[in-house]
């Protein structure tokens, strides 16, 4: 559990945000949000609560909040496109989950771990999702017939009308200039120190993968100079 | 008045003392004065008739939902980044002339600028790993139109995500990474031309994803407030080798897929349409990144909706001659929750059965369910066969406008549709577009075997996609 002081200074960082001063402009308690929120149906969530906690300042609600609530969002916006106020309580959430990040609170970390391979591949390849992702054996609750037609996913992929998309494990094809200019946003804008504390594990694969790329673009570069050089 | 005789609860069921102009049968008194039930607060105007009809007048004006929020007050971002621009703070990548541009209406009546031609597909991760027929569709139909890839598009590798599928599942990001990401991709796309012989600007960016619309727009917002927030990513920027002069490039409009489908409808329905569509019964669900962030730049037409919904997806089938049905829950969410899709699986397909499938058959009995995202679309088709475990046996075929769209003037289901991704009963919709599936499903297999022996049928010279000529 957290001291009073620790819980006050997730706040801060919550309320620092530049963005929070247009996330939150006033509440009514109207509740159009909660009643529009997709989540509020089958979690112990409302929009509502997290928009009063922090209009109200109650810091310890806060801090208890952002420990499985604010997990909950779908972040599908319906609540700031309603609010009268012009609130976004689903901007608010993405705010709270940066800093609890930030903060290494367990839940993030928890809530995070089956996710993992989504930001590894987001993180390596600029691509949340590749087609051997979408695979019968990883989603057996989309049923037996995933895909109409039988054939190995090599092939299948072929079988598109575009160069780009003829990919197994990206969901196109990008460049590897491209791929490390990315890694270098990530460095710059502190996206592979949030990676860090999340899952330790994870960072360091991710960081071998980028070492790899890195190299792999060096050794190309030096191949063009060669080629000019001939 | 004192302020006790305001007091409701003290209902007058006899309507005594309503005051002038006998209550209305059905209208409730609340405590013996007033008008229809509003409180004795509620007093007879006794306006002439001419003064009462310009006072309605006056009021229906102010209660129009375009003007009901906060449009008049609001600030349109584009008019401040033409200042920055003019400080010679930012470059503005401009819709111009050569783009083909038309002109619709957004939520407050705003104008927006669609560029219809020179596009640079910024391709969604979501519809080319799982629903590639979105891209092909979209393709395809500029091949129709006789657009020369290289040319008047171009769908190139040098390009990433826009991210936000992730950051928006697990907060891992923040805004300065979202807004490196889309200024580079977007700078890309500026200076794309190039390597083709044309000038910067020449391909204008069209953005596949809806949740890449979203964002995109909502952080173009951030970095135009935010001087802080600029010069942090111009350094990225300048790193990376992505400045123009030394200035960031911002476009003068984000511009989505399904925009462009939506200005281009008429003349899809009325120069390639080959398929009657007017027995097929269409529901339509809008992506809610497409109208729900940054919501004063979605489309509104009067003639769509009545203009009180977002005009996109609903306009494209009303266009092709479909019968579009409404249903309740048109405004929800697909259920989609960006990290509740792939760890949270309960409430995603929870949800996508309850407030989207079970309703779009049992109130609309539609045929087709249309979309213009990608998550929206992977959560509705395929979460559909789990349903069953719950005594919840709903089926809809799902799709994207584009795809219904390219089905609708004569494209191959399986080699440009690409259903074959699909899990929904796509099947069940084709054959009553009196398109033979089976058949369609042979040709494709046939063809699969050529395309293992390396005999591949391409939309576009694939070598533009590395740079390479047309």
């Amino acid at each position: 559990m957290a001291t009073y002081a620790e819980m006050r200074e997730i706040y801060e960082d919550i309320r620092n945000d530049f963005r929070y001063d247009h996330e939150l402009n006033g509440c009514l308690n109207c509740g159009i949000c909660t009643a529009t929120c997709p989540a509020a149906h089958f979690y112990d969530f409302s929009p509502r609560e997290i928009v009063q906690l922090l209009w109200t300042e109650n810091v310890e609600q806060i801090y208890d909040a952002m420990q499985e609530k604010i997990w909950a969002c779908a972040q599908c916006m319906t609540c700031a496109a309603r609010c009268p106020f012009k609130n976004s309580p689903g901007g608010l959430i993405a705010i709270m989950r940066e800093v609890s990040i930030k903060h290494g609170m367990q839940s993030a970390k928890d809530v995070l771990r089956p996710f993992g391979r989504v930001m590894l591949k987001l993180i390596t390849t600029g691509n949340q999702l590749s087609p051997d992702m979408i695979q019968p054996d990883h989603f057996p609750d989309w049923g037996p017939n995933i895909q109409k037609v039988e054939g190995d996913l090599k092939t299948l992929r072929k079988a598109i009308p575009v160069r780009t998309l003829q990919t197994t494990d990206t969901a196109w094809e990008v460049s590897l200039k491209t791929s490390v200019e990315m890694y270098t946003i990530w460095e710059m804008t502190g996206v592979m120190d949030s990676l860090q504390i999340v899952d330790e594990n994870l960072f360091d694969v991710i960081e071998d993968f980028i070492d790899e790329k890195r190299e792999d673009y060096n050794d190309w570069l030096e191949t063009q100079e060669d080629r000019k050089d001939d | 008045m004192k302020p006790t005789e305001q007091s409701p609860g003290n209902h007058n069921t006899s309507a005594q003392g309503a005051g002038a102009g006998t209550m209305k049968p059905g209208f409730h008194n609340t405590d013996g004065q007033g008008i229809a039930g509003h409180g004795s607060f509620f007093q007879p105007t006794n306006l002439s008739s001419a003064d009462a009809a310009k006072a309605t007048e006056w009021v229906r004006k102010q209660v129009d939902r375009r003007t009901l929020d906060l449009g008049e007050r609001m600030d349109d971002i584009r008019e401040h980044m033409w200042e920055l621009e003019k400080d010679g703070q930012i470059i503005v990548h401009r819709v111009g002339d050569e783009h083909e541009p038309k002109m619709v209406k957004t939520l407050f009546g705003w104008d927006k600028k669609i560029p219809t031609k020179q596009l640079w597909h910024h391709k969604s991760c979501g519809q080319c790993g799982n629903i590639p027929g979105y891209p092909t569709s979209l393709l395809w139909f500029m091949n129709k139109f006789g657009y020369e890839p290289g040319k008047d598009y171009l769908d190139e590798t040098d390009q990433t995500s826009c991210t936000a599928w992730n950051y928006h599942g697990s907060g891992i990001g923040n805004v300065e990474s979202l807004a490196a990401v889309f200024l580079r991709n977007f700078h890309q796309a500026y200076v794309s031309g190039k390597q083709h012989g044309f000038e910067l600007g020449h391909f204008y960016p069209l953005v596949h994803c809806g949740t890449s619309f979203g964002n995109y727009k909502e952080i173009r917002k951030y970095l135009i407030e935010s001087a802080e927030l600029r010069e942090k990513v111009t350094k990225i920027l300048g790193k990376l080798g992505r400045l123009v002069d030394g200035k960031l490039v911002i476009p003068e409009e984000i511009v989505h897929y399904s925009e462009w489908v939506h200005v281009m409808r008429n003349r899809i329905a009325s120069e390639l349409q080959t398929i009657d569509m007017s027995n097929i019964r269409v529901t339509m669900h809008v992506a809610c990144h497409y109208y729900k962030m940054v919501h004063e730049d979605a489309i509104y037409d009067a003639e769509t909706l009545n203009g009180n919904r977002t005009a996109i997806g609903t306009a494209i089938a009303e266009a092709l001659g479909a019968q579009v049905i409404d249903y309740s829950t048109w405004y929800d969410c697909c259920g989609f929750g960006f990290r509740h899709i792939i760890s949270e699986r309960e409430f995603t397909r929870s949800f996508t059965m309850d407030r989207k499938i079970k309703v779009a058959r049992q109130e609309a009995n539609a045929d087709v369910m249309i979309g213009n995202d990608t998550g929206c679309i992977t959560t509705m088709d395929k979460n559909q066969w789990i349903g069953k475990a719950h005594g919840q046996n709903y089926q809809v075929p799902i799709m994207a406008d584009v795809q219904l769209a390219a089905l609708a003037c004569g494209a191959d289901p399986f080699k440009i549709v690409q259903l074959q991704w699909h899990a929904s009963p796509c099947e069940e919709l084709v054959e009553k577009m009196g398109i033979d599936w089976n058949k369609a499903k042979g040709n494709f297999e046939k063809y699969l075997k050529e395309v293992e022996q390396g005999n591949i049928e391409y939309l576009y010279n694939p070598e533009l996609a590395l740079g390479g000529k047309a």
